[in-house]
């Protein structure tokens, strides 16, 4: 089989020492940052992306999805133990973790979560591996008009999913795309929205950007709250594994979990988030004991933590096939394969198949080395958990400041960042989304040049994105997502314009 | 400005309306040959379209909607301001003062932000921070950090 020739190539990759260091610094400082409230993976990826420049491409991009996976497994024990999820997509397993913990069955929910990561993890991976490559084959067919209608697609289905407002989403893709344009012209060569600014004129950095949104504001709005005491559960953790009547509860969720997740992920927006609270939902549903659900039932932990994770395998499917980033992390990744010269799309399983093959076999001993990491070192992951805020969040500021710094050695930069800091703030405060904003920005440039391309090919006619099949299936989707939300409200209207008839 | 929404929609209006006009000055080209502030002229349109009809959305369900005082009720507003001004100084000092002086201070400052730790520990924190950050990213990962005019 050709599958398993590849899938050897590349444990023979990530196997490497350089590449397994790598992967276990990345799930390491993932489960850390999972672990600690208030600097999720996409600061903590943003915040070592440049220091990864001088490293290996391949050893490098193993190091950040370890963190990315390894912050999902990180954040349930923060969930479970003191009931503030560490990342949004632990949100749900403070539900039923916590309750678990309280009745004393911490260490199986602990337990439970950590194994059910890694089925699905397991599980994505090996879906991955099935079908990236037929994807990157019909992704190859594309043209510029199909490229530009996908992302279209991609950016609506993400404010559609993404949480909050769809209109304000709307609005945040939209700047995004200008924030994106930033900088010199490529055709014409002339510099817009620089403002006069000569480190503008290389565009925004994606890092200063990203670092602002996520991590400075979360910063500032932990620091205006009242501090209350964390109580963290004084249990010993003994016996960590669930037992056979645990299994048996868990393992169909796992399952389920586990491909829900990973088609969720596929699709843009908050794959991790969204799947998780669908799982909880699909579980409890499905439950013959709905009643103990958020009472501590164990299926509850174990669903969505299967979910999340194979989520955020599926997540990596459009990015390595058609280079188009599903999430805020996958982003950021995208911005890493363009600086290590490595431009993901179709042809980047056959043109750097020991990126490909290395990274997806090297999530799959990630995996290993988080269930290592995870079950016996608890104690040490609660110890954590107890550095006071007080005395966290300026050791937080301080690393996206030197992370902003070290960038160009400029210290605009900083300021960048501190202004992106203050916006993603006031955007938190006034329920503004920041994720389609960043995948805006990163896709905005691909999204001009396909534009502009198409408009090229077809001697100026717009109907150039409505007379190839593809492209139209693509709009056609589109046009339904946009137009589901405003459908109530025209019935809504319709019933007002009736009612006033009558009278 | 009563409300989030009403505000932030106008904001976001003028914020359209700026990327608009000035995408227009960078060239909006033709259809054929499309210029330099297409795209951004069209993000831009659509962005007044969006925030305008969330701004008049706002009046219609006044009842859903959250006043502004409410959004930094009870909360320590002063704080915020305060970090700032000192992330802002530490932006336009750090050059001139270098890594190490400027971080120390930071530090000191900030961890007394929230914490109620005695001064001596405080310092101690601080000291200690700044060292080991400059071992960790000048001397491990040799991020150049910036010297200041004392040369150090």
């Amino acid at each position: 089989m050709d599958i398993f020739h590849h899938i050897f190539f590349g444990l023979g990759v990530a196997l490497q020492p350089v590449n397994l260091l790598f992967c276990f610094t990345g799930v390491l400082i993932g489960t850390l940052v999972g672990v600690l409230p208030g600097l999720g993976p996409v600061a903590a990826i943003s915040l070592l992306l440049p220091a990864t420049f001088r490293a290996p491409p391949v050893a490098s991009i193993i190091m950040l999805s370890g963190i990315y996976y390894g912050a999902m497994y990180g954040g349930s024990t923060t969930s479970i133990l003191v009931n503030i999820p560490g990342e949004a997509a632990s949100v749900v397993t403070c539900f039923d973790g916590y309750q678990m913990a309280r009745k004393g069955r911490a260490g199986p929910a602990l337990g439970i979560a950590a194994f059910a990561s890694f089925i699905a993890g397991t599980l994505a991976v090996v879906g991955l591996a099935f079908m990236a490559p037929p994807l990157a084959a019909m992704a190859l067919k594309f043209g510029p008009p199909e490229y530009f209608s996908l992302m279209v697609l991609g950016l609506t289905v993400l404010t559609f999913l993404a949480g909050g407002s769809m209109l304000k989403s709307l609005m945040m893709a939209c700047f995004g795309v200008v924030i994106g344009n930033v900088g010199l012209d490529l055709i014409t060569a002339r510099p817009r929205f620089t403002f006069g600014l000569d480190i503008l004129l290389d565009g925004v950095g994606l890092v200063p950007v990203v670092m602002g949104l996520f991590g400075i504001s979360e910063v500032l709005l932990n620091v205006e709250e009242k501090l209350s005491e964390r109580k963290i559960f004084k249990t010993k953790f003994k016996g960590l594994l669930p037992n056979l009547q645990d299994w048996k509860e868990s393992i169909w969720p796992i399952l389920r979990g586990s491909g829900l997740g990973f088609f969720l992920g596929i699709l843009p927006g908050g794959g991790a988030v969204i799947s998780s609270f669908v799982s909880y939902g699909m579980e409890k549903k499905l439950s013959k004991h709905p009643e103990e659900f958020g009472k501590g039932a164990i299926a509850g932990v174990a669903g969505p933590e299967a979910a999340n994770n194979s989520a955020t395998a599926g997540a990596f499917i459009p990015l390595l096939t058609l280079g188009l980033p599903s999430n805020a992390v996958m982003a950021i990744l995208l911005g890493a394969l363009m600086i290590y010269n490595m431009p993901p799309g179709p042809r980047l399983i056959t043109s750097h198949p020991d990126l490909f093959w290395g990274v997806i076999t090297s999530m799959y001993i990630g995996n290993l080395m988080l269930l290592i990491l995870n079950l016996p070192l608890i104690g040490i992951w609660v110890k954590i958990l107890k550095v006071p805020y007080p005395v966290l969040f300026p050791l937080i500021l301080l690393f996206c400041l030197i992370g902003a710094y070290s960038l160009n050695n400029n210290p605009v930069e900083i300021g960048l960042m501190l202004l992106f800091g203050v916006l993603g703030y006031l955007m938190k405060k006034f329920k503004y989304d920041g994720a389609p904003l960043v995948l805006a920005m990163v896709l905005g440039p691909l999204m001009d040049n396909s534009l502009r391309q198409s408009l090229l090919m077809s001697g100026g006619s717009g109907t150039i994105f409505f007379t190839r099949p593809i492209c139209l299936v693509i709009l056609g989707v589109v046009a339904l997502i946009l137009l589901l939300p405003v459908l109530p409200l025209i019935s809504r209207i319709r019933k007002t314009v009736e009612k006033t008839e009558e009278n | 400005m009563r409300n989030t929404d009403q505000s932030s929609g106008l904001f976001w209006l003028v914020v359209g309306i700026g990327i608009a006009i000035s995408s227009l000055k960078y060239g909006f080209g033709t259809l054929h040959e499309p210029g330099p502030g297409f795209i951004t002229f069209f993000a831009g349109a659509i962005l007044i379209i969006l925030s305008l009809s969330l701004f008049l959305s706002s009046f219609r369900d006044q009842k859903t909607q959250v006043s502004l005082q409410t959004l930094w009720a009870g909360l320590e507003t002063g704080k915020i301001l305060y970090v700032i001004v000192l992330l802002v100084a530490y932006t336009f000092l750090l050059k001139s003062l270098g890594f190490l002086i400027s971080t120390f201070f930071l530090l000191f400052l900030l961890f007394r932000v929230k914490g109620t730790y005695r001064l001596k520990s405080i310092f101690l924190m601080s000291l200690l921070v700044t060292v080991g950050s400059y071992i960790i990213f000048e001397i491990w990962l040799k991020a150049q950090l910036p010297k200041g005019v004392l040369g150090f």
